[in-house]
């Protein structure tokens, strides 16, 4: 890899510079949520302290045990928070609503992206490799259906979801959330399909293949690191969406994990530490799919060179 | 198997380009047709059509009779050749070979055996289980022709298959692909750019230009007999000489005269242009068409100061400049000149090329 | 055997009668739009997009047509029953609302604040990656983290964080001596927004730092050895290489940011929900009091089709500026 950076400083200062800019950038993006695990596992009593304790001296795992003790909570009319019309009758006091709201973003999650594969592989290889009339059509309405911010869609879907009874159906989170994401996975997916070579698909199609069969057996194994990296997107952009799961979701049963954990920083009551082991559960998973697939999302975004 | 017809067929892009202008050409069942031409002057462009890869907008294509233009390419009986293999990088090289007889539902012993064969005959067989990326060019090339060879197909097209090999390889295999057409006993279409590989493996040569055939032949024929300039410099290496003169009466006979250069024309073509005097020509000389042999009768002559030599091996290639014009002459070892004497050489009369200044057009074979 | 399948949709010409049959072409349209294109790929490419039309006409198509209309009538879910059509009435209150434009004031401070903060330490870091050293592929994956955040646990992270009672912003400041007391951070009007900037710049930066290392990482190796050979010293290279290749992509992605930071509502919501004292109220922010809490839909819908319009324009504008450099 090239020496990009000006460096002109001696051969040995560059290795050093290179060790501070790296602990500068990893502290800057690891202290905040260093801090966050710290607090998680500290006890309500410790964690009012002043000066704070950055490291727990009496590390507990209490806050993280009443999550999911508290699954079998029950939610009654006294329990019952009057506030916000949109967030809705929940209970923010109790924690039983973590674990089943991070289920239902699961499902909607993994059902975003199957069906984001289904829509964009397609039509990413049509854009890319089809000469077609309505082509550079349909790359336009695909990028400027984009630049319409979700508080746009608010309104209009609000209505329809309650016209047809949609409402705290998980359905409509994945319709929605499917068209937000399929058009940045066609972009993504369709400058890979570009870089890979023309010739495979000729040779593809000379070969016997129609062009549902070169897209399956011939382009989409070479596309791994793209569609990896598409599934990640997806996935964590389902995973980590609110403002349209706060229209859409209205009870404790379909609501989503951000909407959960939304709910708990509004109420004074709770304790800071609960909210903090709240916090840390809500981020491992997407942080842990997230590290594991790393190398994907570079390569995966970058055209690859395949030669053949 | 097949027979192939163009027919007034042409090629336009929405943006004007055309790429094909009223291309009408017959292949023969089992020929072997070479597509010879600069880049971009329309030979991809044909084959691409005859393979369903690129459509057609006018005119009409057959396969057979039966007019193909609609027909998309993996319904056409058709395997290819490309220039950079285009092999299936994420398979096994007997993958590679058995893909297209897979999709077209052979059974599976039938492809076992046909992929074998192929690979025997290719002697490619211990590289069955690698993939693309561990195989050299050479090896590559050997696969995509099994590829395209098991399919057993009513036309075999090759797009410049041999170009990115090293020159003693593309030599050996032009013998290759010679001998697997003579055992295939199947019409091959080849698309090359180098003459002299036109020139050893075609039936018959198509010579095309900026999208326009310039002459279709057999290799004999057109490079003894190029119907224009750009034909007869585009075959022969080094290119054929081209001065520029007039015709004229020079003690009683129609010569080619420019300044004190005179040929006498051989009297077939002397009659092909006679009462002419005065009219403005190009002649051509091929490098090869002149002797050293002493003595040179007036007619024969052409002398010139010697500007350089340089040795090619077996041979020498003398520049000398006629009556300002540089001319590239092709001599034996033996001759022995220096830089700035006077040569004088004989020329082969009858071998003379004579072309129209205005159209290029060979004033003798039409 | 050979032609099979062409031959039964196509009769045979007879070789008698060349002229009988001039050509078989589908007289389809495509002709008349003068393309080289086969209809069995203009059939593919269209069945292969269908569905992407499909999912792109409901969340395109239908939210931008529907509220617009909604936006013409005067619905209040409190009075869902009179719906008067009031032509653009909403959008006449919203623009003589000084509100309104105070908002736009701060969404445009918390817009080049942010964008800016961004797209400085995103290129730093980019340029950082892009060098090859040991370590790289941890801080690589480090770098991901804030990124795979959902945006109520940062909003939730940097709350405490900020906190004025127990917070770590305060407890450090503390401690090395920089202030006396424990200070409100989220409860100061004028330090809000920056903080709010703060929380977002630290959660947007791994995807624009990997747009950009995306650009740097298509700049042809070739260009650099031949600048060596021509004489350049790193810093030239640098200058002359490496900044005019970056200026696309880095022009993408500042486009990207901006829009980002335009819409951007959930950390709002989480820190400060538009205080205090609508310190931090800006435009998407009103959207929601609008549609949610006064439930004056048609305004809502007004107000959030002026965003989407401004949005779309100033987009437009700057693809249209950077392209020419292009």
């Amino acid at each position: 890899m090239q020496a990009v950076l000006p460096l002109p400083i001696a051969r040995l200062g560059r290795p050093a510079l290179l060790l501070l800019g790296s602990l500068l950038f990893a502290l800057y993006v690891l202290a905040p949520v260093a801090w966050l695990v710290s607090s998680s596992f500290q006890s309500e009593a410790e964690i009012t302290s002043k000066p704070p304790h950055w490291v727990p001296h009496q590390p507990t795992a209490h806050n993280f045990r009443s999550i999911f003790e508290a699954r079998e909570k029950v939610v009654t009319y006294e329990n019952r928070r009057q506030g916000d019309t949109a967030t809705g009758g929940f209970i923010p006091s109790t924690a039983g609503n973590l674990l089943p709201g991070m289920w239902n973003s699961l499902i909607v999650a993994v059902a975003v992206v199957l069906l984001n594969l289904v829509v964009s592989v397609p039509a990413a290889y049509a854009l890319a490799k089809i000469r077609f009339i309505g082509r550079s059509a349909s790359i336009y309405f695909m990028l400027t259906s984009r630049v319409i911010p979700d508080i746009a869609l608010v309104v209009p879907f609000f209505l329809f979801v309650q016209k047809l009874g949609l409402m705290d159906n998980l359905l409509s989170l994945v319709i929605t959330y499917l068209a937000v994401t399929v058009p940045f996975s066609i972009f993504i997916l369709t400058g890979y399909f570009e870089s890979l070579p023309d010739e495979l698909d000729k040779a593809a199609r000379v070969d016997g293949c129609s062009r549902l069969q070169t897209l399956l057996l011939v382009y989409l194994p070479l596309a791994l690191p793209s569609l990896v990296a598409v599934v990640l997107f997806t996935f964590l952009t389902s995973w980590n969406e609110f403002l349209l799961a706060l229209m859409f979701t209205q009870t404790p049963a379909s609501q989503t994990m951000p909407i959960v954990v939304a709910s708990f920083t509004s109420d004074f009551n709770i304790s800071f530490s609960f909210i903090n082991a709240a916090g840390v559960l809500a981020i491992i998973p997407p942080v842990i799919i997230a590290i594991l697939f790393e190398r994907y999302i570079v390569a995966g975004l970058t055209a690859g060179a395949v030669k053949g | 198997m097949a027979r192939i017809k163009f027919d007034a067929v042409g090629k336009k892009y929405p943006n004007g380009f055309v790429a094909l202008e009223n291309l009408n050409l017959d292949i023969e069942d089992r020929e072997f047709l070479v597509l010879l031409g600069p880049s971009g002057c329309g030979k991809s462009t044909t084959l691409n059509m005859i393979a369903g890869l690129e459509d057609v907008t006018d005119g009409d294509l057959y396969f057979d009779r039966e007019v193909m233009n609609t027909v998309p390419p993996h319904k056409r009986d058709v395997a290819m050749v490309f220039q950079s293999y285009a092999l299936y990088p994420h398979k096994t090289v007997y993958d590679n070979i058995a893909f297209g007889l897979r999709m077209r539902k052979h059974p599976k012993d039938e492809i076992d055996r046909r992929v074998r064969d192929a690979a025997r005959r290719l002697e490619i067989e211990p590289l069955l289980e690698r993939r693309p990326d561990q195989l050299s060019g050479g090896q590559r090339q050997r696969v995509a022709l099994g590829r395209a060879m098991v399919r057993q197909p009513a036309v075999f097209l090759m797009d410049e298959p041999l170009s990115n090999l090293d020159a003693a390889l593309r030599i050996s295999m032009r013998a290759e692909i010679k001998q697997l057409h003579q055992a295939m006993q199947t019409t091959f279409v080849y698309v090359t750019h180098d003459q002299a590989e036109a020139l050893t493996l075609a039936d018959r040569i198509v010579v095309m230009r900026g999208g326009v055939v310039q002459q279709i032949g057999s290799p004999d024929a057109i490079y003894e007999q190029p119907r224009n300039m750009f034909v007869a410099a585009f075959l022969g290496n080094p290119p054929i000489n081209f001065i520029d003169g007039r015709l004229a009466r020079h003690e009683g006979a129609l010569v080619f005269r420019r300044g004190e250069l005179a040929l006498a024309l051989p009297p077939d073509m002397a009659q092909r242009v006679a009462g002419q005097e005065g009219r403005e020509v190009v002649l051509g000389i091929r490098a090869e068409d002149v002797t050293e042999q002493q003595p040179v009768a007036a007619g024969e002559r052409v002398q010139g100061r010697v500007l350089s030599k340089l040795p090619v091996g077996s041979d020498q290639f003398y520049e000398l400049e006629v009556e300002g014009a540089r001319l590239f002459f092709r001599l034996g070892k033996e001759v022995r000149h220096r830089e700035g004497d006077c040569a004088v050489l004989g020329v082969n009369l009858n071998r003379l090329h004579l072309f129209d200044k205005g159209s290029s057009n060979s004033l003798v074979w039409h | 055997m050979t032609h099979a399948a062409a031959r039964e949709s196509v009769p045979p010409v007879e070789a008698g009668a060349p002229e009988a049959v001039r050509s078989r072409r589908p007289a389809w349209p495509w002709r008349w739009f003068g393309q080289p294109v086969s209809a069995y790929d203009q059939r593919s490419a269209m069945l292969l997009l269908a569905p992407m039309v499909l999912v792109l006409m409901v969340v395109a198509v239908f939210p931008v047509v529907y509220s617009f209309w909604i936006s013409l009538f005067d619905l209040k879910l409190t009075r869902p029953h009179r719906v008067p059509f009031v032509w653009f009435d909403n959008y006449a209150k919203i623009f003589q609302d000084s509100l309104f434009w105070e908002s736009v004031g701060r969404t445009t401070s918390f817009t080049v604040v942010s964008v800016s903060a961004v797209m400085l330490v995103a290129t730093l870091m980019a340029l950082l990656l892009n060098e090859d050293f040991r370590g790289r592929r941890i801080l690589s994956a480090i770098l991901l983290i804030p990124w795979a955040i959902p945006y109520v646990a940062n909003g939730l992270m940097w709350k405490w964080i900020y906190d004025s009672g127990y917070g770590a912003l305060n407890g450090l400041l503390r401690q090395l001596g920089f202030i006396d007391k424990y200070l409100v951070w989220l409860g100061d009007a004028d330090k809000t927004l920056l903080l709010i900037a703060n929380a977002f710049v630290w959660k947007e930066l791994p995807l624009a730092t990997i747009l950009l290392l995306v650009t740097l990482k298509s700049i042809r190796a070739d260009l650099y050895s031949a600048a060596k050979v021509d004489g350049a010293n790193v810093w030239q290279r640098f200058l002359h290489i490496t900044l005019p290749s970056l200026v696309p992509g880095f022009a993408l992605v500042m486009i990207y940011e901006t829009m980002m930071a335009i819409r951007h509502f959930d950390l709002f919501f989480i820190l400060t929900e538009g205080g205090p004292a609508e310190a931090s109220h800006v435009v998407a922010w009103q959207v929601y009091v609008e549609t949610f809490r006064k439930l004056a839909f048609g305004t809502g819908a007004a107000l959030a089709y002026i965003m989407a319009i401004a949005t779309f324009t100033l987009a437009f504008f700057i693809i249209r500026s950077t392209s020419r450099k292009l």
